[in-house]
């Protein structure tokens, strides 16, 4: 048995779709065990977003899904009957030392699961709460989405980051999928393990409140700076102020390549062009003055090749450097190959597929999928009965009732 | 007062540029101890970048960029390449938890630091190993830019508007962003382990892995169907109206407004905000999945309207009919945005060299009162004498002969 660095860590996960999920995520596969609460009938909405295989949609097929919610169980609750949320207090007495919702205020309240109501059933509880705009301050009972929090985190506005030729019908962009999404979990879940570890050394159970504004806000935090002390701030136009990390058109798709302190590498690489001598792009100061005719002359060099004929020349020179890669390329790398970082995993209905390993690895306690996402209320019996002690009866009229 | 959830524990931070001092912030701000190790002719970046007008090239305190990625940290300044200063760091390491780091490559082996020998001197040391491609296989010396691994990884193929061209990301949560945090919880999960049994480990964190892990969405979409993803703007693949408008425009500003409608209730209070207007009753905006395959008209419809008002007025209004709004903040705007200053979001600083300034706190909100360690960022070398006085005991002659040797710098 695998050593587990969240061991003894019990976790109720009431959330669903992407962000809440990827924080529970995050502690289920470092050994903590979660319990996650799923509606009856249609359960989490990540099962039925997909990708499903051969477009065939099936609650227990959903990639999403399948992704989010390893090395967890699944119960299902009716929240809105009373004995759903009879057996949700009984498991943080009984069971759970840590609550992940996602759920509005109001909601919340009306379910008595707030944290004054919650810590006196079970003072150790660490409640983590994440929300649109967090739970205090005048929006706080606005409603959000993962576009919302893109666009309020003033990430969606400097992207993309060149700037844009016709800002009329080019608005401020979010980041594609669910990044804003990702990135509230991942917020929600540094700071859920930084609860955890005041407790251990003596800090009674917190409430924590996860703003996803604050949680995009946060990442962008350098162009902020920029504006407290420089007053810049991008236009829709001119994108971000860079030195590097450009885009160009080689023959046969685009590449980046990061300028910057590296131009003298970068010119090697152009073959020494005569135009790279000239004081306004020679001189680093005066440089970002002409990026643009800077970038035009690289460019102009770039359409002449081969993405890969680019990309072996900047390993050859030391210039950071890639091709503008797809989806593909990534799941089939040599380098991910290398690390052995896929991992296969058997599932009842989705059969054998694979899935990113950790996201980081530890030596002693490697993060590990040991089994795949549960199935909607496969763990009910588990809960109901072993858990918190009720006969195989009272599971069958819980059931006829629509309680689980 | 009662104590932060890291009070007691030591980090010797190596970290530079973005990720890895993010990732230690988030320890610094919950109470850890973190010093902060540069060496003269290696000083982190970050000092340099986004100074303010007239200050930039005047010394290693001028970057806004380190005030705000460095809350609350020491700093010390050695010379590692003199055998003198290596053996301060071991002493140093000896007296810490967690030792951090994200050069390119094996820099603190050189200066006989490797993980086995850290080991040596503190059997429990926590080691954390940030890198852009992880510490083994062909690609782990290449080094860790955001957008040559948004590249790398197929995030800016996907980044863009419909029918468009790829882009690169203008603040990336796929690459430094993610690594920063990833680095973070795993850290923190390492000490909780230490904490339970005693022992410390190494942690191998590659950027790429992690970004491979925040666009999973995408890698299954790609094992279960093969698909490469699109390029889908603002829109979303079940929300209609859902995309960025403009709105009537302050100053010299342009102002946005992001709207997400998700079910046929909030479509038809939509309606009824605009004022029940024609077009909406067309056959073709009836239901979500006319809606969602009608959008280019859609959008250009509701662009019309959202042109009549500034954003945080209409934000307001969508928001109080039950729909999902917000005005898309410029980085200005983010700054003076009510909601998060009356969260205290932002943290006034005064900082010697930058200061009164107003920076960005860390989305990090424990109990009521929300208490962290903000004390600003640490200009290069301010804390020599403590760490080497109070924490490793050498004594004042001794210092001064360390500066005079310039084994401190």
């Amino acid at each position: 048995m695998n050593q587990k660095a969240l061991q003894g860590l019990k976790v109720i996960e009431f959330c669903e779709f992407v962000s809440g999920p990827y924080c529970g995520k995050l502690l289920s596969d470092m050994g903590a065990e979660v319990i996650k609460i799923e509606k009856p009938g249609l359960g989490d909405k990540a099962r039925s977003w997909g990708p499903f295989a051969q477009d065939i949609p099936h609650p227990e097929k959903s990639g999403l899904f399948l992704f989010l919610n390893t090395n967890k169980e699944s119960l299902t609750l009716n929240m809105d009957s009373a004995g759903g949320q009879k057996i949700f207090k009984e498991l943080v007495y009984k069971w759970a030392n840590v609550l992940i919702e996602d759920k509005p205020v109001k909601k919340i309240m009306q379910m008595g699961l707030s944290f004054s109501q919650l810590h006196k059933i079970n003072p150790q509880l660490i409640m983590t709460s994440i929300t649109p705009f967090g739970k205090s301050g005048p929006f706080s009972d606005y409603k959000g989405a993962d576009l919302i929090a893109s666009h309020a985190g003033s990430e969606a506005f400097g992207n993309p980051d060149e700037g844009v030729k016709d800002p009329e019908h080019e608005p401020p962009l979010k980041g594609p999928y669910h990044a804003a999404d990702i990135m509230s979990g991942l917020t929600a879940g540094v700071c859920t393990l930084g609860a955890v570890l005041g407790r251990q050394s003596g800090i009674p159970g917190q409430y924590i409140d996860v703003s996803q504004q604050e949680a995009v806000a946060s990442i962008c935090r350098q162009q902020l700076a920029y504006y407290a002390v420089q007053g810049l701030t991008p236009s829709r136009e001119w994108g971000r102020k860079k030195f590097g990390g450009f885009l160009y058109q080689a023959k046969d798709g685009y590449v980046v390549i990061w300028i910057g302190p590296h131009y003298p590498k970068v010119m090697q690489m152009l073959g020494d062009p005569e135009w790279s001598k000239e004081e306004m792009f020679a001189n680093p100061l005066l440089r970002n003055d002409y990026i643009v005719e800077l970038n035009q002359l690289i460019s102009s060099w770039t359409v002449e090749h081969t993405g890969q004929e680019i990309v072996d020349l900047a390993l050859k020179f030391g210039v950071p450097c890639s091709t503008v890669r797809s989806i593909s390329d990534l799941v089939k790398d040599e380098q991910l190959e290398y690390r052995h970082f896929w991992q296969e995993v058997e599932h009842s209905f989705a059969g054998i597929i694979k899935y990113p390993g950790p996201p980081f690895r530890h030596s002693i306690t490697p993060g590990r999928i040991e089994r795949p996402a549960p199935l909607l209320g496969e763990h009910n019996e588990k809960v109901i009965c072993e858990i918190l002690g009720y006969d195989r009866k009272d599971l069958v009229k819980m059931r006829q009732m629509g309680v689980i | 007062m009662q104590k932060l959830p890291l009070a007691g524990i030591r980090v010797l931070d190596f970290c530079q540029m973005w990720a890895g001092p993010h990732a230690t912030e988030w320890l610094s701000v919950m109470g850890a101890e973190v010093i902060k190790l540069e060496t003269a002719n290696r000083i982190d970046y970050m000092r340099t970048v986004g100074a303010p007008k007239g200050l930039a090239g005047t010394g290693p305190d001028v970057g806004s960029a380190f005030a705000t990625l460095n809350w609350g940290k020491k700093s010390i300044t050695l010379n590692m390449s003199l055998p003198k200063a290596q053996e301060i760091a071991r002493k140093l390491i000896q007296r810490c938890d967690v030792v951090a780091e994200n050069f390119g490559g094996g820099v603190l082996e050189r200066w006989g630091l490797s993980y086995a020998q850290m080991k040596e001197l503190k059997p429990d040391i926590i080691y954390y190993a940030g890198s852009g491609y992880g510490r083994s296989g062909p690609h782990k010396e290449r080094p860790a830019y955001a957008e040559i691994v948004d590249a790398f990884t197929g995030a800016t193929s996907v980044n863009g508007y419909p029918g468009g061209e790829p882009n690169v990301e203008g603040v990336s949560p796929w690459t430094d962003g993610a690594q920063a945090m990833h680095g973070a919880f795993a850290m923190l999960a390492a000490i909780h382990y230490r904490k339970l049994t005693g022992q410390g480990q190494y942690i191998d964190a590659a950027m790429i892995e992690g970004s491979a892990n925040y666009l999973g969405e995408l890698v299954m979409t790609n094992i279960i169907n093969g698909s490469e993803g699109e390029r889908s703007g603002n829109r979303d693949a079940a929300m209609a109206p859902h995309g960025c408008y403009p709105c009537s425009n302050t100053q010299d500003e342009s102002e946005w407004i992001a709207i997400a409608v998700e079910n046929q209730n909030e479509w038809l209070a939509l309606c009824r905000l605009m004022g029940d207007p024609g077009w909406a009753k067309d056959a073709k905006f009836a239901d979500e999945l006319s809606r969602w395959k009608n959008q280019d008209a859609l959008d250009e419809h509701l662009s019309q309207w959202t042109k009549n008002f500034g954003s945080y007025e209409l934000a307001e209004k969508l928001q109080k009919a039950g729909i999902a709004a917000t005005p898309s903040l410029s980085t200005r705007q983010a700054t003076h945005d009510r909601h998060l200053n009356e969260r205290g979001f932002f943290v006034r600083t005064n900082h010697p060299v930058l200061g009164n300034v107003l920076l960005t706190g860390l989305p990090f909100r424990m109990g009521r009162k929300g208490r962290a360690n903000f004390k600003r960022a640490p200009l290069l070398g301010e804390d020599n004498n403590y760490v080497l006085g109070k924490l490793l005991d050498y004594t004042e002659q001794e210092i001064e002969l360390f500066k005079t040797e310039g084994v401190l710098q």
